[in-house]
C-alpha cells in the first residue's frame, strides 16, 4: 500500500514536472475548430491552414525564440459548444492567444466569455458589429460585410460604369444586413437602386424577382443571396427570361455548389471573395504550399486561419512579451503586413483588413479581376 | 401587352410547381384513405425519389430512361419496406403512434441520406435536352411542360385505375370500409402495401421530376410537403380531385400573388389560403364527397 501510494507520488510528480516543462518550452496557442458537427469539413481546411503556418513559425525561429504549439479544441459547429470550448481552452493558463471561430454567430455568442477571459482572440467572421460591441479582446482575420457592399458598389460603378442598380437579397440576417450596406454604399456614390427586391431562402420560383429586374430596366444587380439552391434557380431564370444585366454579388454567386448547380447561367457573373489564389504574390505561395502539403486546394476556411496564426506569432515576436495586454499592443500595431488575404493594417478596434478581391466566373473557372482596398 | 405575357409567365410557373404539389398530396392523400393517417414523411417521399435519380443516373452513369424507371421501381420497393417498417407494426393503435412513428422516419430518412451523400446539393439533368420555348414572349421551360404533362398522365391514370379496374374498386373498398374489405375476400393487408407503393412512387416520380428545377436536397421534400399538405386541406381532406386542384390553386395563388403584391410573403400567401380555407371551407372544395370518392 505505502508502496504504491509512494508509486503514485512519484507518478504525478514527473507529470507535473513534465507539464511545467512543456509550459516553458513551448508557447501555446488555442484554436476553436469545427471538427464535429454540420460545418466538419470546414473545420479540417482551418486546422490545415493553422498548422500549416505553425511549421512555418517554428521553422523561422518560433515565437519568442521558442516552439509554438496549437491546442484544439472542437466546438461542434454549434453556438453552445464554441462558448464551451472557449472556457476549456481559458482554464489553461498557459494559452496565451485563440484563434476562434470564422462564424459571426459563434463569436458572437462567445463574446461575452472571451471579454471576461482577457486573452487575444482571432476571428474571422464578417459581422461588422462583432469588433464593436466592448470586447477589446477580438481581433478580425478578414474583412468587414462593411467593406463586401462597398466593394460592390465601387467596382459596379467604376469599373463596370453602370448606374441603374437593382439589389436581390435574402430577407434573412445576412442578406437584410447586406442590402442595407449596399443601398447606403451606392448612396454614398450619389446613387439610388431602381429596386430593391427581397425574397425569402428556399424560394423554388424567382419568375417575379426576375420580371421585378426587367420591369424597373436596371443594368447591373448586386445580390446578398444566402442559400445555394436559390442562386442556382434565379440565376437560371435570369438567363431563361432573356435578362443580361451585369451581376456582381457577396461570395455565395461562386461558391463551388452554386457553380455546379447554376452551370452556365452563373458565366460571366462577377463576385467578391476575402480569399483567392492568383490573388498577389503571398495568396499564389501560400496556394502551392498548401497544396504540395496537402493535396488539396485551399480556400477561405483554411487561409484565414494560416493568416491568424502568423498574425498572432507576428504580434507576440513584436511585443516581446506574452501578456495579453501586450499582445494585444502587438497586434494593433501591425502596419502593412502582407497576408494570404491581402494587407493587413490593425485599428484600435481590432479590423486589420479593408477591402475585396472582385472575381468573375469565366466558364465555370474564377478568375481573379482586382482587388479594392478602402482607407477607412 | 408585356403585362399580359409576364402574367402568362407567372401563370405557367404557378401551375407547373402546383402541379408537383398535386402529385405529392395525391400521395398524401392515399395514404389518409388507405389508413386513416398523414404520412410525414411524404415529403421525403419526393427527396429519396431524388436521390435514387442522382444514383443512379450521375453515380452509376445508367442512362436517363433507365435511371428514370430505376429510380421508380426502387421508390416501389421502399413503399413496402416503409409499409412494414413504419405503419405495419402499429396499425392497430390509434392514428397518434403512427403520426409520430412517419415523423420519425421522415428525420431518419433525411439523416440517412445526409450521411450517404452528404450537405451538398445537386444538380439533375432535364428530361428534354432542349431548355424550353418562347411563346410569344412566354418562356415555357421544358421541364415543366413535361412536369404539367406527366401531373395530367398521373392524374387520368388515377381515376382509371380506381374507377375502372378490379383492383382499383378493391382499393377504394379497402379505404372505406377495412373490416367490410376482410369479410368480402379482399386481402386488407395486401392492398394497403399496395397503397404504400403507389405513393411512394408518386412521390418519387415528384421529386425526379422537380430535381432539375429545385435541384436535389435533403431539404427538398419537406418544402413540397407542406405545401402539399396545404392543399390536401384546401381541396378536401382525403379527396383524391382535391388534392389535385388544391395543388394547382396553390401553386397559382402563391405566383400570382408574389408577382403581383410582394415577393417576400409568396409563402405566406399558400398560409393564407389555408386559413380562409379552414375559416369559411373547413372540409375543403370537395369536401363532403369524403365518403364515396376514391
Amino acid at each position: 500500500m505505502g508502496i504504491r501510494i509512494h508509486r503514485a507520488l512519484v507518478g504525478i510528480a514527473l507529470a507535473v514536472a513534465a507539464v511545467s516543462v512543456q509550459a516553458q518550452g513551448t508557447i501555446r496557442i488555442g484554436l476553436v475548430n469545427e471538427a464535429t458537427g454540420p460545418n466538419a469539413e470546414a473545420g479540417v481546411y482551418t486546422v490545415n491552414g493553422a498548422r500549416l503556418a505553425l511549421e512555418e513559425v517554428n521553422a523561422a525561429g518560433g515565437i519568442l525564440g521558442r516552439k509554438a504549439e496549437l491546442e484544439l479544441e472542437d466546438n461542434q459547429s454549434t453556438n453552445p459548444g464554441t462558448v464551451l470550448a472557449f472556457s476549456k481552452l481559458f482554464a489553461q493558463k498557459d494559452i496565451v492567444a485563440i484563434i476562434g471561430p470564422i462564424r459571426s454567430t459563434q463569436t458572437q455568442a462567445a463574446s461575452p466569455t472571451i471579454a471576461k477571459s482577457g486573452i487575444p482572440v482571432m476571428i474571422g467572421g464578417t459581422d461588422p458589429t462583432l469588433t464593436k460591441v466592448n470586447n477589446r479582446w477580438l481581433f478580425r482575420g478578414r474583412p468587414s460585410d462593411s467593406y463586401s457592399s462597398r466593394v460592390i458598389a465601387d467596382f459596379g460603378i467604376n469599373t463596370l460604369k453602370r448606374s441603374k442598380w437593382a439589389i436581390i437579397h435574402s430577407t434573412d440576417a445576412f442578406g437584410a444586413g447586406g442590402m442595407n450596406a449596399l443601398v447606403s454604399a451606392l448612396k454614398a456614390q450619389g446613387i439610388t437602386p431602381v429596386l430593391v427586391q427581397g425574397y425569402t431562402n428556399n424560394s423554388q420560383d424567382f419568375t417575379p424577382v426576375v420580371l421585378a429586374i426587367k420591369k424597373s430596366g436596371a443594368d447591373i444587380i448586386g445580390s446578398y443571396m444566402t442559400n445555394s439552391p436559390d442562386v442556382g434557380i434565379f440565376a437560371k431564370q435570369l438567363r431563361q427570361l432573356g435578362l443580361n444585366a451585369e451581376w456582381v454579388g457577396s461570395s455565395s454567386v461562386v461558391t463551388d455548389t452554386a457553380m455546379k448547380l447554376a452551370g452556365p447561367a452563373l458565366h460571366g457573373v462577377y463576385s467578391i471573395a476575402d480569399f483567392t489564389p492568383d490573388a498577389n504574390d503571398e495568396s499564389k505561395a501560400y496556394t502551392a504550399k498548401y497544396r504540395a502539403r496537402y493535396k488539396l486546394d485551399p480556400d477561405v476556411y483554411s487561409s484565414w486561419a494560416y493568416d491568424a496564426m502568423k498574425v498572432l506569432a507576428l504580434a507576440i515576436n513584436n511585443a516581446k512579451a506574452t501578456d495579453p495586454e501586450s499582445i494585444r499592443k502587438g497586434i494593433v500595431g501591425i502596419r502593412g503586413w502582407k497576408g494570404v488575404e491581402g494587407t493587413y493594417t490593425f485599428d484600435d478596434k481590432g479590423d486589420g483588413l479593408r477591402g475585396y478581391n472582385v472575381v468573375k466566373n469565366e466558364g465555370g473557372r474564377v478568375t481573379f479581376i482586382k482587388h479594392i482596398d478602402f482607407k477607412d | 401587352m408585356q403585362i399580359l405575357f409576364d402574367n402568362l409567365q407567372v401563370l405557367f410557373q404557378g401551375l407547373a410547381l402546383g402541379s408537383i404539389y398535386s402529385l405529392v398530396a395525391l400521395g398524401f392523400v392515399l395514404i389518409i384513405r388507405a389508413t386513416n393517417v398523414v404520412n410525414f414523411a411524404q415529403g421525403d417521399f419526393a427527396m429519396l425519389g431524388a436521390y435514387a435519380m442522382v444514383m443512379f443516373f450521375t453515380g452509376l452513369e445508367w442512362p436517363y430512361w433507365l435511371a428514370f424507371i430505376a429510380s421508380l421501381v426502387a421508390m416501389a420497393i421502399f413503399g413496402v419496406i416503409f409499409n412494414y417498417g413504419v405503419y405495419y407494426p402499429l396499425r392497430h393503435r390509434s392514428f397518434l403512434p403512427v403520426i409520430i412513428s412517419t415523423l420519425g422516419a421522415s428525420i431518419f430518412l433525411q439523416n440517412t441520406v445526409l450521411a450517404i451523400f452528404g450537405p451538398q446539393p445537386r444538380p439533375m439533368d432535364k428530361v428534354l435536352a432542349a431548355d424550353g420555348i418562347t411563346v410569344g414572349g412566354v418562356f415555357l421551360d421544358s421541364q415543366y411542360l413535361v412536369i404539367l404533362a406527366v401531373t395530367m398522365a398521373m392524374v387520368l391514370f388515377t381515376y382509371v385505375f380506381f374507377e375502372h379496374t378490379l383492383l382499383g374498386k378493391k382499393l377504394q373498398a379497402t379505404s372505406q370500409d377495412k373490416d367490410m374489405a376482410r369479410l368480402l375476400g379482399i386481402p386488407v393487408a395486401l392492398m394497403i402495401s399496395i397503397t404504400f407503393i403507389y405513393s411512394a412512387v408518386l412521390g418519387g416520380l415528384a421529386g425526379v421530376l422537380v430535381g432539375p428545377i429545385l435541384f436535389v436536397s435533403i431539404g427538398m421534400g419537406s418544402i413540397i410537403a407542406l405545401k402539399a399538405f396545404a392543399a390536401t386541406i384546401i381541396g378536401g381532406f382525403g379527396d383524391v380531385t382535391g388534392a389535385i386542384v388544391g395543388g394547382l390553386l396553390l401553386g397559382v395563388i402563391e405566383s400570382l400573388a408574389a408577382y403581383h403584391i410582394s415577393v417576400p410573403y409568396k409563402d405566406a400567401y399558400a398560409f393564407l389560403a389555408l386559413f380562409i380555407f379552414l375559416l369559411i371551407r373547413p372540409s375543403g372544395i370537395f369536401g363532403e364527397k369524403v365518403s364515396e370518392k376514391a
